[in-house]
Order: structure tokens, then sequence, then C-alpha cells
């Protein structure tokens, strides 16, 4: 008896509800009213019959009829509300708060590698993926560093085993690329990469982007093409590109990219007349590392290098994302505070 | 490497300024960091004549003397030193000059008399070790003048990082060949005299080839203990070197001067008439001349005397054969030795010394002797030696000219310019080669200081780089695609970024946390560290062990956001998990994750938004929208423990396979992160989603045409019956006309531990309107199947 009429006065609520719902004007919203909150009403009706329970039973069941009316009476009043004559202008106030449904953001890095991506595929690269560990011999011997060489100082390893690896680079994917299929090929590799290392410019975890176009006829020209295409899409179309010789052990000729300073567009000095920290005055920051594919690494894959040439770049994600957004604290990147991350909505 | 730009021009007549330099330099692929002043904090000195000098008053031993700075004033200077005399050209630091030593010049009052400024010894400026005394300057100097100036020192000096390959450039003679081709200069080398006088010696030297393909030594005898002359010892200082005696700094300043290590030993401390330059057989401890017992292994080079090691080859010398004041007689070593071996001992052994670096990277098998010659001829000039008559030599692998072949029109198909015939010729000849045309091809004949030219396309790099890659044209390739690229592309990238969308879509933030964590972190969080891959060498215990969850560093994440003010944390992360698998290539299995963290508010605490915490329902219902947004059908939810770090947890399943689990961080491991009331995580297994999400194919089902009937039914259940279960029931069923059905409210009277909930029935005719008797009919075989299935009640 008393849990029938509990169930009972609960469901006038949605049925109070969806008969609201259907009412198309104020005289059919007066007859839901009636109905259910009329002297006659469900509700009424409903309550005469507390009478019949248990002297016991009675306050619960009050507590639960009097919950019910206060909602009915609440609807009702929206209800009215919703149907109420209102004035051009009057009752509305633009001001209000609106219902902002959460804005997310991804990781600065994602933005930079999705970017990156982005414009590297419609050049025709495509882009693939392969492991963070990496054994020695795709991470260091197929790119043309045998063990004891020099250039091995270049980057610091984080060892699993003595021929297991946490990949110091993306250029792995170069390896694991050409051993697979044969060219022509046009790839970009975007990944986490590892060194043992930790300062203030240097995190032990970072990300970079690989790239490697083997085919028929590659020149250093077409390079520098891709790579001034790629920064001129991310910083802009006045963004001047410097190719400076240097050395990587998988390319030669090899280079060095720097791109003209964001902060000072190239001119050293801020409008203030200081010397501009980002370039240290030069007016220029290096952000990539490149070259043509060095034959040694197409002899480890046995691609013909008298056929096939190629060339490959390998840029820090980072580094442009701390240009890009004029971030100035690499450690930020990886703190994950949620008022970093909200900044790249 | 360093070079001061007086030395450079001691080897070619550069006559630009520094910044010229630095930037061709650079331009040539040898970056130049900086150009600095290494005696700039001594500019403030200067030098002063002192116009009288007596004693003082007051004290024994001090002077108060008056001293000309050129300036209007003479200067009131209070002098300790000895040898303070009127007439002298002396350095005065003046008031406010701070000393190398960090002393701060202030105006003074000693004894009762003022003294404005100093006169300082050469130990006082840092420029050597005499400190008997003031340093007195040469007397034709004008008072006045900055010190660096007066006495010649250094005031440019480029830093150059040199790329390993460019073991040449490690000396002042690379750089000046570099300098010398860059602008079309000569290179000039100083000239050497050795003029050998004295007995005759001889000396046995024996070689194993295959670690020291060239040894050779002369003998100095006569040397008297003297420091080097102040010109060297200022070089030697502006590269960051410490003088030492004559014969150290000789040596020093050889290396840094043609880049070949030499070693000068005492002659008289060796013992017998040989020399040996070969691999130990055993294990042995060895005191080097830094006075430190060091572990040799079989393998590591030594030079041997009669009787037993004198030194590590290439490293450091032995404190046995040590030159000291005494030294009159040196044998001075000039070798080539192997890189790797020296490499290997100087890296075990903890060495980074100017010689081993210079030797791992190769050395001018050729430029040997002359470096020798020099060193021998310096230490005659310098030390008062002589030179004895002869070399004592074993070259068990004489060097050999290297020629390579080299197609001309090879430069343009490299670069995609072309710079001529004739501007590669005179880079290369430039450089040292020698060119002969054979045929269409040019032999050209490889210098010997330049080891790390092989091939073609190495000269080709020459060209380039001579040639400026910075005039390099930039043209757009056509990259080539074939339809097998096209089959097997490699999805991957584009799947996780569609996920990452995805959870920026629903508002959360993309958190990326090291793939490292401790394991500490995984014990807090009950994640056991068997099958768990460890790094060998890892930064700190933070860094020991690749994460098998996601889990700890969204808990970090979560502490840091924390800490930084924020209450409401909505994040995710979508990185890599390691286990040990035999079965890969690496040892190491790898997977992708999807963590998701909740914590606080359901929405912003503001309006118009209602107040309430996150729940249990949303984290299930992100889970659930990405499985829709996938376009993967219904999962299920099973209570069950499947995550350590879980309470109130369930997994969920797709296509009959686990793909993750949701619950509360278990509240004790809340607390250790900082939270402030629960918080909601999902593990999802990214992997399985991904391939699930690959095999779905979106099928097209026609409209509906005819209107559906809606029967609801309020059953009440206690909380051992899962809504899952009502659902599952119903499905089981299958009933033709049903065409959906949910759970259409949830109440909780508060009576007892129960639940009333309301479930919503839609039905349907494909082919007609429903009449109501039917609907009823099915209805009512639903609603008795469930109260007969499960432990319910109609309410
Ligand atoms: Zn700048």
């Amino acid at each position: 008896m008393k849990r029938e009429l509990v169930a009972q006065l609960e469901r006038l609520v949605p049925r109070f509800d969806e008969m609201l719902a259907q009412a198309a004007a104020p005289e059919e919203l007066e007859a839901a009213r009636v109905a259910f909150l009329g002297r006659k009403g469900e509700l009424a009706a409903l309550m005469a019959r507390m009478g019949e329970l248990a002297v016991d039973d009675r306050p619960e069941v009050g507590r639960v009829a009097n919950a019910v009316k206060a909602k009915l009476t609440e609807l009702w009043q929206q209800a009215q509300q919703r149907m109420l004559p209102r004035p051009e202008g009057a009752y509305f106030d633009a001001g209000e708060p609106g219902w902002v449904p959460d804005v997310g953001a991804l990781h600065p890095t994602t933005l930079i590698q999705q970017e990156i991506c982005a414009v590297l595929q419609r050049l025709g690269f495509e882009t693939v993926s392969g492991p963070e560990v990496e054994t020695d011999f795709h991470n260091f011997e197929a790119l043309n560093l045998p063990p004891g060489h020099p250039a091995r100082d270049m980057q610091d390893t984080l060892y699993i085993t003595e021929r297991i690896l946490l990949r110091t680079h993306t250029s792995p994917m170069q390896v694991r690329t050409m051993l697979a299929r044969r060219p022509p090929l046009a790839i970009i590799a975007p990944g986490k990469v590892y060194r043992r290392d930790s300062d203030l410019t240097h995190t032990p975890m970072f990300h970079q982007i690989e790239g490697l176009l083997v085919d028929r006829h590659v020149t250093m020209a077409q390079l520098r093409g891709v790579l001034t295409a790629l920064v001129q899409a991310i910083f802009g179309p006045s963004t001047r590109v410097r190719f400076r010789p240097s050395f990587f052990p998988f390319t030669e000729p090899s280079a060095e990219v720097d791109m003209s300073c964001v902060l000072c567009t190239g001119r050293g000095v801020l409008e203030s007349g200081e010397l501009c920290r980002v370039c240290k005055g030069t007016g220029w920051v290096e952000i990539l590392g490149c070259g043509m594919v060095d034959p040694a690494v197409f002899a480890q894959v046995g691609i013909d290098a008298a056929v096939w040439s190629g060339f490959a770049f390998g840029l820090g994600v980072e580094r442009i994302a701390m240009l890009k957004y004029g971030i100035g604290d690499l450690r930020l990147f990886f703190e994950n505070d949620t008022r970093f991350v909200r900044q790249f909505a | 490497m360093l070079l001061p730009l007086s030395w450079l021009r001691e080897f070619v007549p550069f006559a630009g300024t520094a910044e010229e330099l630095a930037d061709r330099l650079t331009m040539l692929g040898l970056e130049v960091e900086e150009v600095r002043d290494p005696f700039a904090h001594l500019a403030p000195v200067v030098t002063g004549r002192v116009v009288e000098c007596r004693p003082h008053p007051g004290a024994d031993h001090l002077f108060l003397c008056r001293v000309d700075v050129g300036g209007p004033e003479v200067l009131p200077i209070v002098c300790g030193a000895p040898n303070v005399a009127a007439g002298q050209v002396v350095p005065v630091a003046p008031v406010g000059t701070t000393l190398p030593g960090g002393l701060t010049i202030q105006k003074a009052k000693i004894r009762g008399e003022v003294s404005l400024g100093m006169i300082c010894s050469e130990r006082e400026l840092g420029l050597g070790e005499a400190h008997g005394g003031i340093l007195v300057l040469d007397a034709g100097l004008a008072p006045g003048l900055s010190l660096p100036h007066a006495l010649g020192l250094e005031r440019e000096v480029l830093d150059v990082s040199i790329t390993p390959n460019r073991a040449d450039c490690l000396s002042i003679l690379g750089l000046a060949r570099e300098t010398a081709a860059a602008f079309g200069l000569p290179l000039q080398l100083p000239t050497v005299l050795v003029e050998e006088a004295g007995a005759p010696w001889s000396l046995a030297v024996t070689v194993e080839a295959e670690v020291c393909p060239l040894y050779q030594a002369r003998l100095i005898r006569g040397l008297r203990p003297v420091p080097s002359p102040p010109w060297m010892r200022y070089r030697l200082m502006a590269c960051g070197m410490r003088p030492h005696n004559a014969v150290v700094d000789v040596t020093n300043y050889v290396l840094l001067e043609t880049g070949q290590p030499l070693h000068a030993f005492d002659a008289h401390r060796l013992r017998g008439e040989v020399i040996r330059a070969a691999r130990t057989q055993q294990a042995m401890d060895f005191v080097t001349l830094d006075g430190q017992t060091r572990r040799l292994l079989p393998g590591d080079i030594l030079i041997w005397d009669g009787e037993g090691p004198v030194a590590v080859a290439g490293v450091m010398g032995g404190q046995n054969a040590e030159v000291s004041e005494a030294t009159t007689t040196v044998l001075l070593e000039s070798a080539v030795f192997a890189p790797l071996v020296v490499r290997q001992t100087a890296r075990r052994l903890g060495i980074a010394s100017e010689a081993a670096y210079r030797f791992e990277r190769g050395v001018d098998p050729v430029g040997n002797s002359w470096a020798m010659n020099r060193a021998a001829a310096l230490l005659a000039e310098l030390a008062g030696g002589t030179i004895a008559p002869g070399v004592a030599k074993a070259e068990p692998r004489p060097y050999t000219e290297r020629t390579v072949r080299f197609r001309p029109a090879r430069v343009a198909e490299v670069l995609g310019v072309d710079p001529g015939e004739t501007f590669a010729r005179t880079t290369l000849v430039a450089l040292g080669c020698a060119v002969r045309q054979e045929a269409e091809d040019w032999a050209v004949t490889l210098p010997s200081w330049r080891l790390d030219l092989e091939r073609e396309i190495d000269l080709v790099e020459e060209v380039a780089r001579f040639f400026g890659m910075d005039r390099l044209p930039a043209i757009l390739p056509l990259v080539p695609r074939s339809l097998e690229d096209l089959a097997q592309a490699d999805t991957s990238f584009a799947e996780t970024s569609a996920v990452k969308a995805w959870g920026r879509s629903v508002g959360l933030l993309e958190a990326v946390n090291y793939s490292f964590v401790s394991a500490a972190d995984m014990a807090r969080c009950g994640l056991p560290l068997e099958g768990a891959v460890r790094v060998a060498n890892p930064l700190s215990e933070d860094m020991e062990v690749l994460r098998t969850d996601l889990v700890p560093g969204m808990l970090r994440a979560l502490r840091t956001s924390i800490a930084g003010g924020t209450t409401r944390v909505r994040l995710f992360e979508i990185s890599r998990v390691f286990s040990r698998d035999a079965t890969s290539e690496t040892g190491v299995a790898e997977a992708l994750r999807l963590g998701i963290l909740l914590h606080g508010a359901r929405f912003p605490e503001r309006a118009p938004y209602p107040r309430g915490e996150a729940g249990f329902a949303d984290i299930k219902g992100l889970v659930e929208h990405l499985f829709q947004h996938l376009g993967l059908g219904g999962c299920r939810w099973r209570a069950q423990s499947v995550r350590p770090y879980l309470a109130q947890q369930a997994e969920v399943i797709l296509d009959g396979g686990c793909a993750g689990a949701v619950g509360c961080i278990r509240p004790e491991l809340a607390d250790a992160y900082e939270a402030r009331g629960p918080v909601w995580y999902a593990d999802i297994d990214l992997e399985t989603v991904l391939r699930l999400a690959r095999q779905t194919r979106r099928q097209f089902v026609p409209l509906p045409r005819f209107p559906v009937v809606r029967r609801d039914v309020t059953l009440r259940l206690g909380w051992e019956t899962s809504v899952d279960a009502l659902l599952d029931t119903i499905a089981a069923m299958d009933e033709s006309l049903v065409d959906e059905y949910f759970v259409l409210d949830v109440y909780e009277p508060g009576e007892g531990m129960v639940r009333h909930v309301t479930l919503r029935v839609v039905y349907r005719h494909p082919e007609r309107t429903l009449k109501d008797k039917e609907v009823d009919k099915v209805h009512g075989r639903i609603v008795a199947h469930l109260l007969r299935q499960l432990p319910v009640q109609v309410v």
C-alpha cells in the first residue's frame, strides 16, 4: 500500500512534465495544472489516500508527497514562463553567460607534429611510425655510426641492454623504411626520442620528425625547396631559410638549417634596441639538421647508390613549438600543468 | 676549439675583422659560437709609472708610492711589494676594479695613508704564479695604457665548434688552412730550424703495428727549469690552458698549433734504451701523472720502457717518467695511435684529455714530423735545450697517398646547381688536394690531414661548402607515389590524431608525460615490476622503469595542476606503454594506450552551470562517447577488479574482449597525489579499439516509415542487480517489435538499498502502424519476463 502510493506519487512528475511539454497554448497549460495540482487533481486524490495508511508510514509518504508537489509546482512555473507573451527585447539579456561546452586542447608538441605532417603530406610524404625502443643497429650502425664512432658522443644514450636502447633520434625510421620497402620512397616519421640529458635546455624525452625522400636524381636544391616550404608554412611566407654546412654521419653533404628569427624578424635587435635573446643578436635560429643520404647508409640497407639518391632531415618539435608559441621554458612541456596545456585550445 | 685571431694571423695573412672571419667560418660548417675577449677582466687595469716611492712612516715593509696613470691626477698608492721602486712601469688596478681572484679595489686608508688603487703581481692579475713582488713592465710603456693592450694579450678569440669529422680543425693550423682557402690567401708555416748537436744517442723503438702505425721521438738535452715566455703563457691562457713550465707548455702549444699531441718523458727516468708501444696483455694498476692509480685492462695501448709501462698511449703519461723541475733531458714523443682503442681507454678511465680527444678523431700522419720538429726547436729556443742528432722511429705502416676518382658533373647532380668545373678544381687544390685529369674524370689525391675525405661524395661536399650551401636554389621535388604505397599506407598517425581530436572536442586537455617512471611510483599504483622494462643507465631513480601504464604520469600531472591552483582537472594522454616480450625484435612490446582523468566539478563552477562533482557516469560516458565516435557498436561493462590502482571499477568489453577499465582511483593513492575528492580514471587499450574501429563499416539503414509506441515500466531493484541486467534480459528476448529501449530514469527513494529504475521500451512495426493492444501484449510479456528472471518488482 505504502510502496504503491509512493510510486504513483513519483510517476506524477514525468507524466506532468510530458503533458506540459505538449501544451501549445496557455489554456492547455492551465488544464494540465488543474488535472494534476488542482483541488480535485491527481495529487490531491493521492494525498487523500494518506488516511488509509498505517500511522507509522504517513510521515514518509508525506515527505514524498511534498517533494512531488514542489517539483510539480516548479515545472508548472517554468512552463508558464515559457508561455508568457514576451515583448520584443524584454526579459532578455544577451549579457548573461552562455552554456559553453568544455574547450579541450592538444599538447603543443601534438599541434606542431600535426601541422608539420600536414604540410609534408600535402607535398606527397607519407607519415609512418615505428618503435621507441630500438636496436643499436637501426639507431646507430646502419646510420654509419659504428661502435666507437666519436659522433656517438653527440647523443647520450639511454640503454635497456648493451644492444637495445631508447632511440636517440627518429632516424632509425629511415633505416626501417628503406629495409621494408623499395624506392622511390617519401616518408615522414614523427615521434618521441630519448637522450640521457637533463638541464634547462634538455629534457630526457622530446619529439622529433624525420623526413626521407629516395628517388632518382634527388638534389640538395630539392631538399631546400621542401624545407623552405615547411618553414614558411609554419612561420609565415616572409621567413627566410639559411643552409649552413654541418656534419651528420648518415648524410653527406650535411647542412644545418637556420631560419630568420621570429622575435626580431632577423634583425638581431628588438624595437627597444635591446639585443634579441632568442637569436642572441645573430638574426638566425637553428631549427633542424639535414643532408643527402650518405651512400654508406644506402649500402647498409641494400639500395644501389649508383641508381638512387635521397635526402633526409630531422627536426626538434619542442624547439619549433617554443619558437612558434614563444614558450621560454622547455620543462613546462612535460609538467602538464593544466594552465599550460589550456593555452593551446 | 679556441682560436686567437693573432695566432691565426701567424699562419695566414688574414686582414679582416674577427666578425668577418666568424661569419665565413660559420658558413663553412665551422660554427663560431662567439668571439670573446679572454682578458676582458683586465681591461680596467692600466700601466702606471711610479714617480715617487718612499717608506711608509707608520709601517715597515710598506711603501708610499705616487703613480702616474696618465690621468690629470697622480695616484697615491700604498704598496707592500719589496721590489717596487721609483721609475718602474707597473700594472695598476684603479679603485673599482675587480681582480680575477674576486677582490674589488676600494679607496682605502692604510695606517693613516690614503691609497687609491693597487699595484699588482702576476698572480693577482691571474697571469702567472709569481707573487713575490709586483709585475714590472717594460719601462718604455707609456702610462695609462690598458694592460691587455700593453702586454699584447689576445683580445679576440673565436670559439669554434668543431664537428666530429673535422679532426684537422682542432688546431690553429687546420683553421688557418680553411681561412686561407676561403679568402684565397697563402698559408705560411713558421720556419722550423732543427739544429742538431751533441753526442749521438740510440733508442730502439718497437711498435705493435695495429695500434701504432707511427712512433717517433727526439732527444733534447741541457734543458733549464724555466717558465715559458709570457707570450706563450698568455696564448695558452687565451686557449683555456694553464701554463706549467717550458717543457710542458711547449708540448701543449704545439698540440694547439698543429693538432698533434706530443708527450715529453724525463729521459733520465726511462729505464733501458728501448721504447715499445703495444697493448697490454694483462690487467694492472698504473699511476698516471695526475697522481691517480688507474686500472688498465688487456687491450689498452701502453708505452713501455725497458722495465715497464711509462704512459697510457695517447691518453696520459705516467708519474714514473714525468718531467719535473729537475728534468734536463726529455724524450719528445710524436706518434699516431689507433683512434678506437684510445677512445675506449680514455672513456673507461674517465680521462678527457686534449691528447685523447685528438687521437680519437685521427691525427695527420705526415704532419707528425713537422710537429715534433717544431716542438724540439721551441724547446731549444725557449729552454736552452740542445737537440740530439737524429730521430728514433718506427713506422710499420707508412702513410700512402690516397687518390679518389671524381666526376666533376657529380657536383651539379647532387646539389641541383652547378658551381662549374673551374670552381671545383680551385677549391680542391686550395684544400691541399692534387687534381689530375683522367679522361672524363679527375684523379684527386687527398691531403694527409683530411682523413675524413675518402670518397667522391666527400669531395662534392667540400665543393658545396666553399660554393656556399646557402646559394642552393629552393626547388620542390615531384614526390613519387605508387599504388603499393597507398595500399600499404601506415595509418597510425592519422588514427591517433583522430582520437586526440576527439579528446579535444569533448573538452579534455592533452597531457604528455615521460615514458619512464620510478619504481616507487609503480609500487604506489600497485603495478608489478616483473615484466616491466628497466633502463640500464637511468638519469635518476625517477626515470628507471619504462611505464607499463599511463596512470603514474597522469597522477603526477594531476598533482602539478592542483599545485598550480586548478581544482577542476580533465586530462587525457595517448602514449605507448612498454613490457618485456621475448618475441619482439627488441625484446620489448610497445602498445598504445589512452588514459583519461577527471577530478573536481562536473561543470565549471559558475553560471549557468549546475553544481556537482564529476562521477562514474562522467568517465563511463566519455568512454562510450569515444566508442560511438569511432563507429564502434555497443560496449558492455562488467564490474570487475582489473586495475590495482582503481576502486569501484568496471572493465569495458568490446567485441567480446576487454578494451580497458574505468573507475575511481583508490582514495589513499589519490591522497598521495594531493587530490581533494574522487579522481575518476579510464585506461583504454587503444590498440584494440583502433583495430576494431578499422574493421567498422558504416552501413545505411532505410528510415522507418511508421510511428512508434512508447511504454514505460518502473522496477524496484537492489544494488546487487545491475541496470545492465535489465537491458540484457530484454535484449535476450529478441522481440521483433522492439525498436529500442533505454533507462529513462533512476531514482533512489532513500528507503533501504534500492533504486527505482524506469525503463522505456519503444515499439515499432516496419510495415504498419501498431495497435495499442498488440503493444500491450508484448510489453506485458517483457515485464513478466523481467520479473521472472531477475529479483525485481514492479513499483
Ligand atoms: Zn632574434
